[in-house]
C-alpha cells in the first residue's frame, strides 16, 4: 500500500515519538508495503473481537461519559414533563420519577453532577494537552479540534456512501461525525447550564445583565432549556444510539464505552491513522497483521492482483 | 359508638320555615328554564358553618308565611340579629369584609346586569363545603379539661370544633386557588365580552388580562403548581396584598391601581416575597409568558426558529445515518460483528472477505 502524504507525516511523527530503531522502522514500512492497496479489503479480512481490540479511550473520558450519560437521561425525564406539560406521557412520566416534589431535587442534584462532570472533562483534556505538549507529541489531527481535513473527510466520506468513490478517508481518531457530536454536545450542555441557572438564580442574572435585556434574556432561556433538552434526546436517540448500536457492525453495540476499547476491523474502516499509530505503538499488532496478510495472501505481490484486476475491469 | 348512631342535630326552626321547605320537591323552573330546589334538608344544614344561625337572620325580609315572591335574595353583609360579636358586641355580619370585596376590581351587589354580572359574588368563591361533624372529634383529654369549669360537655366540643377549624388552615391550595381564578379568567367568551365592553367604553385593562391563565399555565410557576408544588406563587401571592391574606384575597385590584401589588411601583417589592434579591430588572421579568404573535413577538419568533433548526437538524442527522448505512451495507457491511467480522455480506463493489 502507497500511503497518503498525510497518512506518511502520521507515521513517521509517531515512529519519533515512540523513538523506534531502524529494524523496527523497516519492519513498519515493510508491513506497509505488504498491505493491500485496498483498504478496504484489509478492514474486511481482519478479526475483531466485539468487545474491542484496541485502546481508544481512557478510563477518565470513559467516566466522564458514563457521568454525563446517566445524568442527561435522568435530567430529561425529570425535565420533560414539566416543560411539556400539555402532553399526554407528561403526567405520567411526571408521576414515574416522584412527582414534582422528588423530581426537582432529582434535576438539581443530577445537574451539579452533570456540572461536575463537564469540570472533569475540561480539566482532564488541560491535562493530558500540557501533557503532550511538554512532551512534544501533541497532534492537533489526533485530538478534537475541527480541521479542514474534516471537511475533507465528509465530502470524500459522502462520495463513497453514494458509491462514486472507491474507499472512505483516512480519518484520525476523531472522525468528522464525532467531533459534530462532540461540539453539539458541549454547546448543548454549555446552553442547558446556562438557562437551568437562570431558572434557579434568576435574581442573579437579573442584577448582572443590562437594565432591558434581562427579560428578554431570560426569554431566551426560558425556550432554550427545553428547545435544547428535546433536541439532544433527540440528537441521542436517533442518531447517537444509531451510530453505536444500531448501524451495520455496531449491532447490538459498541463497548468502547465500558471497555474503552475499538475492534479492529472498525479503526482501519473509520480511524486508519489512528490504526497507523496502533501498528507503531504495538509490536504484536504488526506482528498480527502480518501473519493475517500472509495468512489471506493479501499482499499487492500475492494473490490479491486477481481481485484487484477484476474490480478494475468492473 | 353511641355518639355515631345518634340522628344528626336539627337547627332551631323557630319560623317554621321547613312547613314547606322539608319537602324534595319544594322548587321551581326559572324563566331561563333552570330547575332550582328550595328544599332545606335539616341534617345537612346543621352541619355547614351557619347552622346557628336561625334562617330569618339572613332571609330577613321574610315577613310573613307563606311568604312573598324573593327578589333579591340573602345580601351577604346583612347583620345576624342573633349572633353577637364577641370582640365587639356588635351584631355580627360580614360588612367589613364585604367592604373590602366592593371596593375591589371584583366588586359588584347581589343582583348586578350587564358586565358586573360577570363578576363573582361570596358565594361564587365561598361554596362552603359542608362540615364533617366526624372530621375533627376533640380530643378527650381536651374536652376533660375544658369541662372542669364550663360543665357541657356539648358546648365544649362545639367550640373546640369552631376553634379549631379556624386555627386551622382552610384555604385553598395554590392548585384550587389557579382553578377557581381560571373557573371565570380562563372563560373565552366571558374575557372577550369584556375586553369588547372595555375597548368600547374607552376603559383600560390590564396588558395580560385577556391571556391571563393560559400565560399562566405556560410559565414555570404555573407547571409546577398544576403538578401540585405549593411554593411557587399562584395568582393570589402576586395579585393579593402580602400582609393579611384573608383580608386582602378580597382586595384584588388592577395592576394600573396604586393600591395593586402588581402596580409597577410596587412589582419589585411584591418578588422580593419570594426572590429576596429580587431588583427592577428581576422585576421585568414577564410573569405570564406568551408564544403567540400578537403577545410576543419575540418570543414568538425565537421559538419558530428554534423549532426549524431543531427539525432540520434531527433530519439531516437521521438522513446522514441513512445514506452511511446504504453506501455500507452496499459495500457488504452485516448488522452483527459476526465469527470475528461484520463484513460477512457479499459486497456489490465485488471485493468480499476471503472466508
Amino acid at each position: 500500500m502507497k500511503l497518503s502524504t498525510e497518512a506518511q507525516s502520521v507515521l513517521e511523527k509517531s515512529m519519533s515519538i515512540n523513538k523506534l530503531d531502524d529494524k523496527e522502522r523497516e519492519d513498519i514500512e515493510q508491513l506497509i508495503d505488504n498491505m493491500p492497496d485496498d483498504r478496504v479489503l484489509l478492514y474486511k479480512n481482519v478479526v475483531s473481537n466485539p468487545i474491542g481490540d484496541l485502546s481508544r479511550y481512557s478510563i477518565h473520558i470513559r467516566i466522564q461519559h458514563m457521568l454525563l450519560f446517566v445524568t442527561f437521561l435522568t435530567l430529561a425525564f425529570t425535565g420533560l414533563p414539566i416543560a411539556f406539560i400539555d402532553h399526554v406521557w407528561a403526567q405520567p412520566l411526571n408521576d414515574m420519577v416522584g412527582g414534582i416534589g422528588i423530581s426537582r431535587i432529582i434535576h438539581r442534584t443530577l445537574a451539579s453532577i452533570m456540572i461536575f462532570s463537564m469540570v472533569y472533562h475540561i480539566v482532564y483534556l488541560f491535562w493530558i494537552f500540557i501533557r503532550d505538549i511538554t512532551l512534544r507529541q501533541f497532534e492537533i489531527q489526533r485530538s478534537i479540534i475541527p480541521t479542514m481535513k474534516d471537511v475533507r473527510d465528509f465530502k470524500a466520506d459522502m462520495l463513497y456512501f453514494a458509491g462514486t468513490r472507491d474507499q472512505r478517508p483516512e480519518m484520525d481518531k476523531f472522525m468528522y461525525k464525532q467531533k459534530i457530536h462532540y461540539y453539539a454536545a458541549a454547546f448543548g450542555n454549555l446552553v442547558m447550564v446556562i438557562s437551568g441557572s437562570s431558572f434557579i438564580f434568576p435574581e442573579f442574572w437579573a442584577s448582572i445583565l443590562p437594565e432591558g435585556a434581562a427579560s428578554y434574556f431570560q426569554e431566551m432561556m426560558r425556550l432554550s432549556h427545553p428547545h435544547e433538552a428535546l433536541l439532544a434526546l433527540l440528537v441521542i436517540a436517533f442518531w447517537h444510539w444509531y451510530n453505536v448500536h444500531l448501524a451495520p457492525g455496531r449491532f447490538p453495540m459498541q463497548w468502547t464505552f465500558l471497555t474503552g476499547k475499538i475492534t479492529r476491523e472498525h479503526q482501519i474502516e473509520e480511524h486508519f491513522l489512528e490504526y497507523l499509530r496502533n501498528l507503531v505503538e504495538l509490536p504484536e499488532e504488526r506482528a498480527y497483521l502480518s501473519d493475517l496478510l500472509d495468512a489471506r495472501e493479501l499482499s499487492p505481490d500475492t494473490g490479491n492482483d486477481t481481485m484487484q484486476a477484476t474490480r478494475e475491469t468492473t | 359508638m353511641l355518639y355515631l348512631i345518634q340522628p344528626a342535630w336539627a337547627f332551631e326552626d323557630d319560623s317554621g320555615c321547613l312547613l314547606c321547605h322539608k319537602y324534595p320537591k319544594m322548587g321551581r323552573i326559572t324563566e331561563q328554564g333552570v330547575k332550582r330546589s328550595y328544599q332545606v334538608m335539616p341534617g345537612m344544614f346543621a352541619s355547614t358553618v351557619h347552622r346557628n344561625v336561625p334562617c330569618t337572620d339572613c332571609h330577613n325580609y321574610i315577613k310573613q308565611l307563606p311568604h312573598k315572591e324573593v327578589k333579591e335574595g340573602v345580601r351577604c353583609d346583612s347583620e345576624c340579629h342573633s349572633i353577637k360579636n364577641p370582640a365587639t358586641g356588635k351584631k355580627f355580619s360580614h360588612e367589613p369584609i364585604y367592604n373590602k370585596f366592593k371596593a375591589s376590581v371584583h366588586g359588584r351587589d347581589k343582583i348586578e346586569t350587564g358586565m358586573d354580572a360577570d363578576k363573582p359574588y361570596c358565594i361564587t368563591c365561598h361554596t362552603n363545603p359542608i362540615y364533617n361533624p366526624n372530621e375533627e372529634q376533640p380530643p378527650k383529654k381536651i374536652v376533660d379539661r375544658c369541662v372542669v369549669c364550663h360543665e357541657d360537655r356539648e358546648f365544649v366540643t362545639d367550640w373546640y370544633k369552631h376553634t379549631s377549624r379556624r386555627i386551622r388552615e382552610v384555604k385553598r391550595n395554590p392548585s384550587e386557588i389557579v382553578a377557581l381564578c381560571s373557573s371565570c379568567h380562563s372563560d373565552k367568551t366571558l374575557v372577550e365580552r369584556h375586553v369588547k365592553a372595555a375597548k368600547k367604553e374607552g376603559r383600560e385593562l390590564g396588558k395580560k388580562y385577556a391571556i391571563a391563565v393560559e400565560s399562566y399555565d405556560e410559565s414555570f410557576h404555573g407547571k409546577v403548581t398544576s403538578y401540585g408544588f405549593t411554593k411557587a406563587a399562584n395568582c393570589l401571592d402576586c395579585h393579593a396584598k402580602k400582609d393579611n391574606y384573608y383580608m386582602n384575597v378580597h382586595d384584588i385590584r388592577p395592576s394600573r391601581d396604586p393600591e395593586s401589588p402588581v402596580h409597577a411601583d410596587n412589582k419589585v417589592e411584591t418578588c422580593k416575597n419570594c426572590h429576596i434579591h429580587a431588583d427592577k430588572n428581576y422585576a421585568d421579568l414577564d410573569p405570564h409568558p406568551s408564544s403567540k404573535k400578537e403577545h410576543s413577538p419575540f418570543r414568538y419568533y425565537a421559538n419558530l426558529i428554534y423549532s426549524w433548526v431543531g427539525d432540520i437538524v434531527i433530519v439531516l442527522l437521521v438522513a446522514m445515518a441513512l445514506f452511511e448505512t446504504i453506501g455500507r451495507r452496499r459495500d457488504g457491511a452485516g448488522w452483527v460483528l459476526h465469527k470475528g467480522s461484520s463484513w460477512w455480506r457479499k459486497s456489490s463493489r465485488k471485493r468480499d472477505r476471503i472466508e
